[in-house]
């Protein structure tokens, strides 16, 4: 069993001060990709200190890989703003591999509590370049919201989608 | 006759001249060899340990604190450059200006004078706080330098850490102003306990500390370190920027400072801005900076000078529009700013014709070496190195706008 994983699993001891050694060593190991889905449930810890260095190592993660994103997909739907803002996070970090989250995405964009939430859901459609008409509908809803930046967000996942939509039909036409 | 004796005369010439470029390639290889050992071998541990028998004072002597531009500029450094017999050796010396550039650039990262090394865990740990008072730091009368320093997540694990708080102290002593992001913790007493660590051997540094920013119940604040006896701040400038359209995930904390001085000058005033981009959007943040950076530049008629400093997590060549900026310019190029050293996220920006102040001295702390830490104790102190730049204490009259200049100092 690597460090890692090892630390991951010291994220659910009862201890507060065992999570917390733990979250600060995962934030320090610079390849805690693995264990993407420890991270984000540590962010809704009890413990600040917890959730700062759950969140540190998050910042520095890169796209989580392809067995986490049915797990977070569960986790964006999250009552804890937290988690779901960054289960949502990587998931448009993983880009055109989480396509299949589109649905849990758009879900989380039209119910989410959490106007970040929302935001980082709009973001992340983007991101994954979803063309399907549901996706489509809810960003083109929320383009007109009273929330600024979850507009601005949204526009610009409209455009990245026309982009791909191109995109593929050039390919489809040179094929 | 007349034309073999020509073609005779210039095959002596031809092979005169090889012999001379012969020559001169010899000398001027062993040059260059000697000049390279000097300045990037030996004087590494001149660099680092000043006290070193032998080596560390004669590279001291020979070189001092001399700049790569001081040091290219240096006229023995010119002859050999000037002995250059062909196109190749040209490259040749071009590689070796490049590399001497690479070099300044680390000597920045690991100079070291000045610093003492704190206890570190294995060893006997300090009685909290500051057990370790370092020698105060002399600091030069005709600058300042100010620094950007990301603490990773500052809060209540750091504190609890007298080695790593010590560490911190003694990094900050070093700069007249720090530029600190990511204070991570609900606990309001931790600047203040923070200062009195770094206060602990008898500066009188102060601390100016913005609300907590962010969109999510995790969030940060920014904090601006001074040393009282040098700097002054306007309180009343010290804001929050706005940021109705939220186009910021952590809105910058801006604050005026001027430099204390007894001599003639005017004293050097300037804008602060202290920034930390959400890694998800750093290329509309930067663009985002771009206005931010002109807003401030336009905030007062009487402010010519804004810094930009920060974790921008973008290198020099990820700036977007901020690097775009008429006249912008920025100090870290070339080398990481990183613990891991594999990354360029932090930098100190101003426009070069408005702040001509700055002295072209920068650098990268490199905590790892200069308080001899492993990796793992390093990253307990920060994963970011801090970055600083030097600039004169008095104002200086802008320089004309001439011409559209690189954004690198040692290009």
């Amino acid at each position: 069993m690597s460090d890692v994983t090892v630390l991951a699993r010291q994220l659910q001891d009862k201890q507060a001060s065992v999570r917390a050694q733990a979250a600060e060593r995962l934030g320090r190991c610079g390849d805690a990709a693995c264990v993407a889905v420890e991270l984000v449930r540590a962010c809704g810890d009890e413990e600040e200190v917890v959730r700062e260095w759950a969140v540190a190592a998050l910042e520095e993660l890169g796209p989580p890989p392809a067995s986490s994103l049915e797990p977070l997909c569960s986790l964006a739907a999250a009552a804890q703003e937290l988690v779901a803002y960054w289960a949502v996070t990587l998931l448009g970090r993983a880009g055109p591999e989480a396509f299949a989250a589109a649905p849990a995405l758009v879900s989380v964009l039209e119910t989410s509590p959490h106007p970040a939430v929302r935001q980082r859901a709009a973001w992340a459609l983007g991101r994954i370049r979803d063309q399907s008409a549901a996706t489509i509908a809810a960003l083109e809803r929320v383009k007109s919201s009273g929330d600024p930046r979850l507009a601005r967000l949204a526009a610009e996942s409209l455009d990245n989608d026309r982009t791909a939509s191109d995109f593929h039909s050039r390919t489809h036409a040179c094929g | 006759m007349e034309r073999q004796g020509r073609e005779a005369r210039m095959t002596r010439r031809r092979s005169t001249s090889t012999r001379r470029k012969g020559a001169r390639s010899v000398v001027l290889s062993r040059v260059i060899w000697i000049v390279w050992t000097v300045v990037t071998g030996s004087s590494i541990a001149g660099w680092i340990i000043p006290g070193m028998p032998l080596v560390g004072p004669l590279i001291q002597q020979v070189l001092g604190n001399k700049t790569v531009n001081e040091i290219l500029s240096d006229e023995r450094v010119n002859k050999v450059i000037d002995l250059a017999p062909d196109e190749a050796w040209q490259g040749k010396l071009g590689f070796l200006k490049k590399k001497l550039r690479e070099h300044q650039a680390a000597v920045h990262a690991t100079s070291g004078a000045g610093y003492q090394v704190p206890t570190v865990p294995g060893a006997q740990v300090p009685t909290y706080p500051g057990a370790t008072s370092a020698a105060r730091v002399a600091k030069s009368a005709q600058t300042i330098r100010i620094a950007s320093y990301n603490i990773e997540v500052f809060g209540t694990t750091k504190m609890g850490k007298p080695w790593v708080v010590e560490t911190l102290a003694q990094v900050v002593r070093h700069f007249d102003i720090v530029a600190i992001q990511e204070i991570r913790t609900q606990d309001d007493q931790l600047m203040p306990t923070f200062l009195a660590v770094v206060n602990a051997d008898g500066s009188r540094y102060d601390y100016v500390i913005g609300p907590r920013v962010g969109r999510t119940i995790s969030t940060e604040q920014y904090a601006f370190v001074y040393d009282t006896q040098r700097i002054e701040v306007d309180r009343s400038s010290v804001a929050s920027m706005s940021d109705p359209a939220d186009m910021l995930h952590r809105e910058p904390l801006v604050a005026r400072f001027r430099t204390r001085s007894s001599g003639a000058g005017l004293p050097f005033s300037f804008w602060l801005v202290n920034i930390h981009t959400d890694p998800d959007e750093v290329a509309s943040e930067v663009d985002v900076l771009a206005g931010v950076f002109q807003v401030m530049q336009a905030a007062r008629a009487d402010e010519d000078d804004v810094i930009l400093l920060g974790d921008l997590n973008a290198n020099e060549h990820q700036l977007g529009l901020l690097g775009q900026l008429p006249g912008i310019t920025w100090v870290v190029s070339g080398i990481t700013t990183n613990t891991r050293k594999t990354k360029t996220y932090d930098n100190i920006l101003f426009n070069r014709f408005a702040t001509s102040e700055f002295t072209g001295r920068w650098g990268v702390v490199d905590v790892q070496s200069v308080f001899r830490l492993t990796m793992d104790q390093a990253l307990e102190v920060s994963d970011h190195f801090p970055v600083w730049a030097e600039f004169h204490v008095y104002e200086s009259a802008p320089m004309q706008h001439t011409a559209q200049l690189p954004g690198y100092f040692f290009q």
